[in-house]
């Protein structure tokens, strides 16, 4: 009789708090379950009674690595129930400022937490004498994508000068410029980053599922646009509740969410699979050079897929750059005018399409709020990957099973902080 | 004391009476004396304002008297009565600090005038609340004549910026919020000149907020080097109360001890004033007379409407206008534009002392125990705002920061502030200002009276930035002065040149010294035997301090507690109180230390010569007592009887024992010690050390008593000391406070008006007794 | 031999510790040099439960959290709060005003598994803290002022003044003449006034000073026009756990 028991307390190099446990008989499952442990913050309740001004920074706080996605999705909503229309110099910022998060997190999970998985070590901190100069490349776009930040927000991680209605401080446009040289010079990094992934094994595992992002007409979405689903085409933003279907599961503090079938994915990987098109030149074929296609149902992809979204943010940057150089910028008066009414916004975060729903008084004080987190929406399909990865591996060493294990897990860069930002739900 | 006691000295009675009696009927206090022995007498027992003396008293003995009171009582205004004006006695009495001289006979109205207008000229000059003299500051800068005034276009001026800018970085005031701040000018547009005050002042482009000092190697290859940056600048537009703060800040850092990176930058800076014909509605500039200046500058603009008026202030001024500027001739009408847009700048400031600010810093001497401060203080924020944003605050702390990897480092210096709570803090926790009340006084104190007696003039220019800044609105000097009172001339034009001025570059880098050996004393204490790695000595009198720094930990005052007479080493014995000193309890023996110093003024030994020394020493204060014991003993027949009472908590808190048991079997010295708490092991006396003063015989008028211990001890043994008889003059005492530079500059040791570092740390007891925060 | 340092996350964002990795090239090289990082979870697998110095991000909210965070303090020879959740409780203590929380626990109290919430509270209200590497996030300059001085041996020099000083260093306009309100006159300094710099104003995430006058700025809140209420309500979002708002 062979038994497997595996029990992960608390899956490592991801964002939060999550458990793996498989116990199987003879190559029969009997309990396969994605834990979510994390210790649940009671977000919704903490919003409620603030100021608007004040909503934002505590949205922040949902997440210490998405905080620029939070805070975006935060102030997009904030606008949307006040009817306030952002200029085109506050959109530019933000997509800049925006790019720097999908660098830094995308670079972090790619380079730090899910590369040790391939090099055979526990940590980034072991590749710091074997791997010095992937380590130190890897420290490198980290701290161009934190500076970026800083210089349009004053810091990376709960960033400050973005606000409802516009930035408190910009950003002067020598220092634009001389990021702007760090960036190009980034490319060359990313170049390395692509030919070292390229020599990665990553395990052959397919299982289609329903993929969902934004899609904008414009380009490669990540503050704008509607939803899409590669089963349900469009869906406006104000209908989210009819596309994530939030439900509750026992064994997590988190919700977990279903669509059109049993689950569906969000991310690098189903951004990439809806809008591919739409992705610059240098990120595209480097895509083609990782072997990436359109559609992929191989979750072990999300990595890769990530790093082809890093190009594009390094790209879109130098562009917005450009602009700005080219137009300048200009103090703006950040004034708002807020009003009572219910405002929705979606933006991709690093993981995935992430919506915050408000609702205002009159006096700009949050009567009401709800947060979809892209890590909740992924849970499900974690557990049906998971569900159909098993009986192909289960003859495989105990070890090796917790590994693959892990790794899908961790394929999914899950931000489980964000993922338990409520508790206003039912056990039944 | 009252302030118009007056005492006359005459040897003929009816002239005595007479005055006497027009002075008190003037409402004075009146005493008189008809010796000069009696008139000495009296200024022993009592003090006055204004002594009126006769300076032909038999057998020279009005000079004697003179010279007398100036040893004694400087600050008694002497007014000498004279039948000759110009004969010898006369001329010496002048240079003996006689004020004014009265020609016999004396009218009435002449003498009551003169008594008046000496005891109202008490603030102009230093007042002095105490006998610790502060030293005099020679003045950094020569006063010359203004050559020119000149006129310059707008387009002149901003061609002349922008030539100007090719050679140097340009900074100005630039409008942000809606407020105006000193930045760097980008272009000459960005250039504001018709600005009322800026948020902060542009003395942080002399003394900025933060800069490193030093560079150090930690480690077996220990290495100090001086950092000094600086680069040239125009600061364009400042305003004359800034430039008039400027002048404080040169007074402070280019002179005693002077500042190798204040130079740096204060050479490299090109100083471009601008008259401020719209001055902030907080400010009071011209109750301090700040509002226009004559000096300080390089340039000067005046907007006269069309064109700017430019005046030179300084040959570099001279040479900059010949290499950026075309100028022309004022005209007649400019010229009269000029003192007309002053005239209108002048009518518009709306707050202004309600007394003259001569007599500030007595009115505030006066109010130190007024119930104000306490009020005032209240909704203090300690937030130090009224600090930060003064442009004559000089205050800083200083630290080190070592790099991740623990080889290398820097000693920064950062702007402090008095009003913040942990100022006066030092290392054994105890704080020297720990309320708000008396943060709050110490700041105004500064502001109108304790920089005014050091450097001679008043520390605070009337800008209002603080009244602005402070939230709770309490900062603000002026209301301060005005609310104290309520409770209780025309300069010649001058131009302004650096005298040679030659920084102390190693002024904060210390020299590297050899722990040769480590002694424990008890548990908390060690006594570290240095030597210094160029082989010199210290060169340090008894009771003087030295910087010590371990780098990467910070630097701490230690008192050096061996005598000079001993050989090359010197010993510091140290109780481990603090990150220093207990990065010092870690070293062994080969390591090496930073020494700065030695500071301060040490016992006064020449004052000791000849008389019989009391030694009192509670507890670690033996340490630099024993400094003093330890010369005494070398120099044996300089001295007459030594008596040494020590007195520790308890037998295993003894320092010394060595010496301890050698000096109680000394006949060259008496020996007394006492515990506060015996053990089984100890056989001594058991007591305070203060039951140990009636044991012995002393006789007051040759006994000279040097008491060293915790603050707490001071006050009881200053009074069995009394009850001997022994006079405020022959008791010695020293004081601990945080010296954090040691060069009087850093603000955190100051008792009152006086820099610990550079007047003390050792004072008589007549020294402190208006000393009010000292003991 | 390299000091073992390990971290651990409580309730919380996590972006105290990801800011850790924010660090240079030559910075993460002289760290490992100079300490041996045995527990991280969010970037590192292996674990070791021998360590010297422990680091806490997050607030205490859950009951099953209490026993981890004792057994942390018996273990480590110095335990440092991490961030403003673990300092001062910070935003996480919001819920604690909330009669919503009653009620779930009245609602969900037998599924206490999943529900297993109690106040939150900063780390220092279960277990003694050595040292408070404040803020939120934490400057990184901070951190490893603190990692440094435990390896040298001295006190952290963290000041006790309010945020103010630094502002003022900083050259800014004051948050108050700009028509808005501050925390800064009562919060402890060391973070540059960033927030100030950065075109907004202080919310008071480093926690209170030692002493400080809230009495003067609630009346100065007031003055600049807020309400009592409003006035309560900006100490309330980090400084709920302390005495200021109760």
């Amino acid at each position: 009789m062979k038994k497997i028991n595996i029990s992960v307390h608390q899956v490592t190099r991801v964002e939060g708090h999550g458990n793996i446990v498989l116990n199987a008989t003879d190559g029969k499952i009997e309990e396969l379950i994605w834990e979510v442990a994390e210790s649940p913050r009671f977000f919704e309740a903490m919003f409620r009674g603030r100021n608007y001004q004040d909503v934002p920074h505590i949205a922040s706080r949902i997440c210490g690595i998405c905080s620029i996605s939070h805070t975006t999705a935060s102030i997009q909503a904030t606008e949307a129930a006040f009817g306030v229309q952002p200029s085109q110099q506050t959109l530019l910022l933000r997509k800049l400022l925006y790019n720097a998060e999908i660098m830094e997190s995308h670079v972090l999970h790619a380079l730090f937490l899910a590369a040790p998985d391939f090099l055979g070590v526990g940590s980034v901190f072991p590749l710091v004498e074997t791997h010095k100069d992937v380590v130190l490349m890897a420290l490198r776009l980290k701290k161009l994508a934190y500076n970026l930040a800083e210089a349009l927000a004053g810091r990376k991680t709960h960033p400050l000068s973005c606000m409802v209605g516009g930035f408190a401080k910009l950003p002067k446009l020598s220092e634009l410029e001389a990021l702007r040289n760090r960036l190009e010079d980034a490319l060359a990094d990313l170049d390395i980053t692509v030919d070292l992934f390229k020599t990665l094994k990553i395990p052959d595992f397919n299982r289609e599922t329903e993929y969902i992002a934004l899609k904008d007409p414009k380009e490669y979405a990540f503050i704008s646009g509607q939803i899409a689903s590669t089963d349900a085409g469009l869906v406006p933003v104000d209908k989210y509740l009819e596309v994530t279907n939030e439900f509750c599961v026992p064994h997590s503090t988190a919700k977990y969410t279903k669509n059109k079938r049993d689950s569906y994915m969000v991310g690098a990987l189903a951004r990439f699979n809806i809008n591919h098109d739409q992705l610059l030149p240098r990120a595209k074929r480097a895509a083609i050079e990782l072997g990436l296609n359109a559609p992929c149902h191989n979750p072990f992809m999300i990595t890769v897929a990530q790093v082809v979204e890093t190009f594009h943010a390094v790209e879109d940057s130098i562009y917005l750059i450009d602009q700005m150089l080219a137009r300048g910028l200009e103090e703006e008066d950040n004034l708002t005018k807020f009003r009572a009414g219910r405002g929705i916004a979606a933006v991709e975060a690093p993981r995935g399409i992430l919506f915050h729903d408000y609702t205002y008084d009159e006096n700009g004080i949050l009567t009401e709020g709800n947060c979809v987190i892209p890590t909740n929406q992924n849970h499900n399909n974690i557990q049906k990957d998971m569900e159909t990865l098993v009986p192909l591996i289960l003859s495989r060493p105990e070890d090796e099973i917790r590994h693959t294990l892990e790794m899908l897990v961790r394929a999914y860069d899950p931000c489980i902080s964000c993922s338990t930002h409520l508790l206003q739900v039912s056990f039944k | 004391m009252e302030e118009n006691s007056v005492l006359v000295v005459d040897d003929e009675p009816i002239v005595r009476e007479s005055i006497r009696d027009w002075l008190k009927d003037a409402g004075y206090q009146v005493a008189t004396a008809e010796s000069g022995e009696e008139a000495l007498e009296l200024i022993k027992k009592q003090d006055f304002n204004v002594m009126v003396l006769d300076i032909g008293l038999p057998g020279q003995a009005g000079i004697a008297v003179l010279k007398q009171v100036k040893a004694q009582r400087p600050w008694i205004k002497s007014i000498i009565m004279t039948a000759y004006p110009s004969a010898e006695t006369t001329v010496e009495a002048k240079k003996l600090g006689a004020v004014h001289y009265l020609v016999r006979p004396i009218a009435r109205d002449d003498l009551e005038r003169l008594v008046r207008e000496t005891l109202d000229s008490a603030g102009r000059e230093r007042t002095v609340t105490t006998e610790v003299e502060i030293r005099p500051k020679p003045p950094v800068v020569e006063v010359v004549a203004v050559k020119k005034s000149l006129v310059i276009t707008k387009e002149g001026l901003k061609s002349m910026v922008e030539s100007l800018a090719k050679d140097m970085e340009i900074v100005g005031v630039k409008s942000r919020h809606g407020k105006y701040v000193y930045d760097r000018i980008a272009s000459f547009e960005e250039l504001h000149l018709d600005y009322d005050v800026a948020v902060t002042p542009p003395t942080k482009y002399l003394l900025p907020a933060r800069e490193t000092l030093l560079k150090f190697k930690i480690g077996d290859e220990p290495k100090v080097e001086p950092v000094i940056e600086a680069i040239p600048r125009a600061i364009i537009g400042i305003h004359p109360y800034d430039i008039k703060a400027i002048e404080l800040l040169d007074d402070v850092f280019m002179t005693t001890n002077p500042d190798p990176n204040y130079i740096a930058r204060r050479q490299n800076t090109i100083v471009i004033g601008v008259d401020c014909l719209n001055p902030s509605p907080k400010s009071f500039a011209p109750s301090m007379d700040t509002h226009l200046t004559e000096t300080g500058f390089d340039l000067l603009l005046t907007n006269i409407g069309a064109d700017y008026m430019v005046s030179v202030g300084s040959e570099k001024g001279a040479d900059l206008l010949a290499k950026h500027a075309q100028l022309r001739e004022p005209t007649g009408d400019e010229i009269a534009k000029q003192k007309a847009v002053r005239d209108g700048a002048l009518a518009k400031y709306k707050l202004s002392l309600d007394i003259p600010k001569e007599r500030l810093p007595k009115l505030l001497e006066e109010s130190y125990d007024d119930p104000y401060w306490e009020s005032r203080s209240e909704s203090c924020l300690s937030c130090g705002s009224c600090v930060m944003v003064c442009p004559t605050c000089f205050c800083f702390d200083v630290k080190d920061n070592v790099s991740l990897n623990l080889k290398d480092g820097q000693r920064l210096r950062q702007w402090d502030g008095c009003v913040l709570i942990d100022f006066a803090k030092v290392a054994t926790g105890e704080n020297f200002r720990h309320d708000k009340a008396s943060r709050l006084r110490h700041r105004i104190f500064r502001k109108g009276k304790y920089i005014l007696e050091r450097y001679g003039r008043f520390g605070c220019v009337g800008c209002g930035r603080c009244a602005t800044a402070c939230l709770a609105e309490i900062a603000s000097p002026l209301e301060a002065f005005n609310a104290i009172v309520e409770s209780v001339q025309a300069k010649e034009a001058a131009m302004r040149i650096f005298r040679e001025v030659r920084p102390e570059i190693e002024l904060y880098a210390p020299r590297l010294a050899e722990l040769v050996k480590v002694e424990e004393l008890t548990e908390r204490e060690k006594v570290f035997e240095f030597s210094l790695k160029d082989g010199k000595a210290l060169g340090h009198r008894p009771g003087q301090f030295v910087e010590v720094s371990v780098m990467g930990i910070g630097e701490a005052p230690v008192s050096v507690s061996s005598s000079p007479t001993r050989d090359g080493t010197f010993q510091l014995a140290v109780r481990k109180v603090g990150d220093v000193t207990n990065a010092l309890h870690n070293l062994k023996k080969g390591a090496m230390v930073g020494i700065r110093g030695p500071f301060g003024n040490g016992f006064p030994l020449e004052a000791l010569e000849g008389k019989d020394i009391l030694f009192i020493a509670g507890g670690i204060g033996l340490v630099p007592m024993r400094s003093l014991v330890q010369y005494v003993l070398d120099r044996r027949s300089s001295f007459g009887r030594a008596i040494l009472l020590f007195g520790a908590r308890s037998p295993a808190e003894r320092l010394f024992l060595d010496e301890l048991a050698a000096w109680s079997k000394s006949p060259e010295i008496e020996f007394h010690e006492t515990v506060d708490r015996g053990d089984e092991s100890w056989m001594g006396n058991v007591g305070v050390i203060t039951t140990l003063i009636p044991k012995v015989d002393i006789d007051p008028r040759k006994t000279m008593a040097v008491v060293v211990g915790p603050p707490i001890m001071y006050r009881f043994v200053i009074g069995q000391l009394k009850k001997r008889d022994l006079p405020d003059e022959n008791i010695i005492l020293s004081l601990e406070r945080r010296m954090k530079c040691g060069v009087g500059k850093c603000g955190h040791c100051q008792i009152n008006g006086v820099y610990v570092c550079q007047e003390g740390p050792v004072f008589t007891l007549a020294q402190l007794r208006n000393l009010r925060e000292a003991v | 031999m390299k000091p073992k340092v390990a971290f651990f996350d409580f309730t919380g964002c996590e972006g105290c510790q990801l800011d850790v990795l924010n660090l240079d090239g030559e910075e993460l090289i002289d760290l490992l040099s100079a300490v041996d990082i045995v527990n991280f979870r969010e970037v590192k697998t292996e674990r070791e439960d021998d360590y010297d110095i422990a680091f806490i991000e997050g607030s205490i909210s859950r009951e099953s959290e209490i026993p981890r965070l004792q057994k942390i303090r018996e273990q480590a020879k110095v335990l440092v709060a991490l961030g403003a959740c673990a300092c001062i409780g910070g935003i996480n203590c919001l819920k604690n005003h909330l009669p919503m929380e009653e009620a779930l626990k009245i609602v969900y109290g037998k599924d206490a598994k999943y529900y297993d919430t109690i106040p939150a509270r900063p780390v220092d209200a279960v277990v003694s803290v050595d040292y408070y590497v404040r803020g939120c996030p934490p400057i990184t300059a901070e951190l490893l002022k603190v990692i440094k001085a435990l390896l040298l041996g001295k006190e952290p020099d963290i000041p006790n003044h309010p945020v103010c000083v630094e502002c003022k260093m900083a050259g800014n306009v004051c948050v108050f003449e700009r028509g808005m309100t501050c925390l800064g006159p009562v919060t402890r300094a060391g973070c540059d006034a960033i927030c100030v710099n950065s075109g907004r104003h202080c919310w008071g995430c480093r926690g209170l000073v030692d002493d400080p006058n809230i009495d003067s700025e609630k009346d100065i809140l007031k003055k600049y026009g807020l309400t009592v209420e409003q006035a309560v309500e900006k100490f309330k979002i980090y400084n709920t756990y302390a005495e200021v708002t109760k």
